[in-house]
């Protein structure tokens, strides 16, 4: 590890994660941060500068994101994600999932009346696909008033 | 020849006709400068998927994956047919379309069946008229952008066609963007699952996985094929807002000829009115005298 010099950069003295967020649509977010949490299987993990690389897989859920060292968790930015890839390296962590919504852009409302009508379909359902489908909804959508929850509670 | 009054109304008709093609114009060449972004900004994601396809494949995972398994034998066949909702882009439907039916009857001479999703109205029409095959799914007013949800529909049912056996194989047919000037059909396979290998980094090859190879495996798979629909689907958007562009640009055209013809008809029957009537006026001062 550097200590000093000018060329020395946080990144090599492992101070900072490069986070990419890659969805269909694009790049969601490509930053340098110092802290990522991340919904798996196996449950929340965070993950600092100088990880083991893993692959693993995201379930859906929320996932946070700490700027700088300091950040207060008001800080912090959501994204609402149902289900990726996780391949995390010792200088970065790359996420690949089909939609990520941040937190930001999410209307709660909207999201509660969509929640609502999810619920019912799967209360209605006839057979097992359809009951399938709308359990996904239901799951997409509870995510994504979470995020939206957490979003309005750390901002206000 | 025409009244005056009736070669007005007509070029005020083909005006007004011009008016909504030369906006519906432009409007598809704002679209398709948004569609084919869209497609660019795809390509990240894919890349990520390759990457860890391509480590996995050198671990001999694919091999064991079913829906990696080549068959022995194709007795049924899933095909995608992607078209427009609307139509008003010249060829492009009847060029999908005829390839679509190209296959089926391929398929039928080698003793194939076959089942069709299809996407967009155009398609849903002309696969429902058809007899022998078995229409699986039809999505119609999909937007320029889908949504995971609207994807995941589409793959979900391929998936689950492939893997109950039902189909031995998957292909999609759409119209590939290769330039501004040449968009094509053409058939792609989408399962049993290929694609493209890429390097691999070293920290992939150090990595574990979590929870295990199978499991990444089948979550990477899944959003490969995910991918590859969704770049069928942005690329063949952006060929029909190309091709409606030219059609409408040749409808814009056309109407500017027609009214150029139409206001000479209609100076000429003006004119010839007016020289009537001076015919006229002077043949009775004539008679007067």
């Amino acid at each position: 590890m550097v200590l000093y010099g000018t060329w020395s950069t946080e990144r090599e003295e492992g101070l900072i994660v490069k986070f990419q967020l890659v969805t269909l649509s694009g790049m969601k977010l490509d930053d340098d941060v110092y802290e990522v949490v991340l919904p798996t299987a196996a449950g929340e993990i965070a993950v600092f500068p100088g990880h083991e690389p893993v692959v693993g897989i995201a379930v859906p859920g929320a996932i946070a994101v700490r700027h700088e060292k300091g950040d207060a968790n008001s800080k912090l930015d959501y994204f609402a994600i149902t289900g990726g890839v996780i391949e995390i390296n010792p200088l970065g962590l790359k996420v690949l999932v089909d939609e990520a919504d941040s937190g930001e852009d999410i209307v709660e409302a909207e999201t509660k009346a969509a929640l609502d009508r999810a619920i019912k379909l799967r209360d209605s359902a006839k057979d097992q696909v359809e009951l399938e489908k709308a359990h996904q909804l239901v799951d997409r959508h509870a995510v994504r008033l979470k995020v939206a929850e957490l979003h309005r509670r750390h901002r206000r | 020849m025409p009244s005056t009054r009736a070669l007005k109304t007509r070029i005020r008709s083909v005006k007004s006709t011009k008016q909504i093609t030369k906006a519906m114009q432009l409007v598809a060449a704002s679209k398709m400068r948004k569609a084919q972004e869209a497609e660019k900004a795809s390509l990240p994601y894919t890349q990520v998927a390759s990457e860890l396809l391509t480590y996995l494949a050198s671990q001999g995972e694919t091999d064991r994956h079913p829906l990696y398994k080549q068959p022995e034998k194709i007795s049924a066949r899933l095909l995608i047919v992607v078209a427009t909702d609307k139509g008003l882009a010249g060829a492009y439907d009847a060029n999908v379309l005829k390839l679509y039916a190209k296959q089926l009857l391929d398929d039928d001479a080698a003793g194939i069946k076959n089942n069709t999703i299809s996407i967009g109205r155009r398609a849903n029409r002309f696969v429902t008229r058809i007899k022998d095959v078995k229409v699986v799914a039809v999505y119609q007013d999909l937007p320029d952008d889908p949504s995971g949800a609207q994807l995941r529909a589409v793959v979900d049912s391929a998936i689950q066609q492939f893997e109950a056996g039902a189909v031995q194989a998957v292909d999609i047919i759409y119209t590939q963007f290769i330039s501004s000037v040449n968009q094509q059909a053409v058939v792609q396979r989408l399962l049993p699952a290929g694609f493209e290998k890429t390097e691999v980094s070293q920290t992939v090859r150090t990595a574990e996985f979590e929870p295990s190879a199978e499991e990444v495996l089948e979550a990477v798979t899944y959003r490969l094929i995910e991918a590859q629909v969704y770049h069928a689907l942005l690329t063949a958007r952006a060929s029909e807002y190309i091709m409606r562009m030219l059609a409408m640009k040749n409808a814009t055209d056309n109407a500017n000829d027609l009214i150029d013809d139409l206001t000479l008809a209609m100076n000429k029957a003006r004119q010839g009115a007016i020289t009537q009537e001076l015919a006229e006026i002077s043949g009775g001062v004539e008679a007067l005298k």
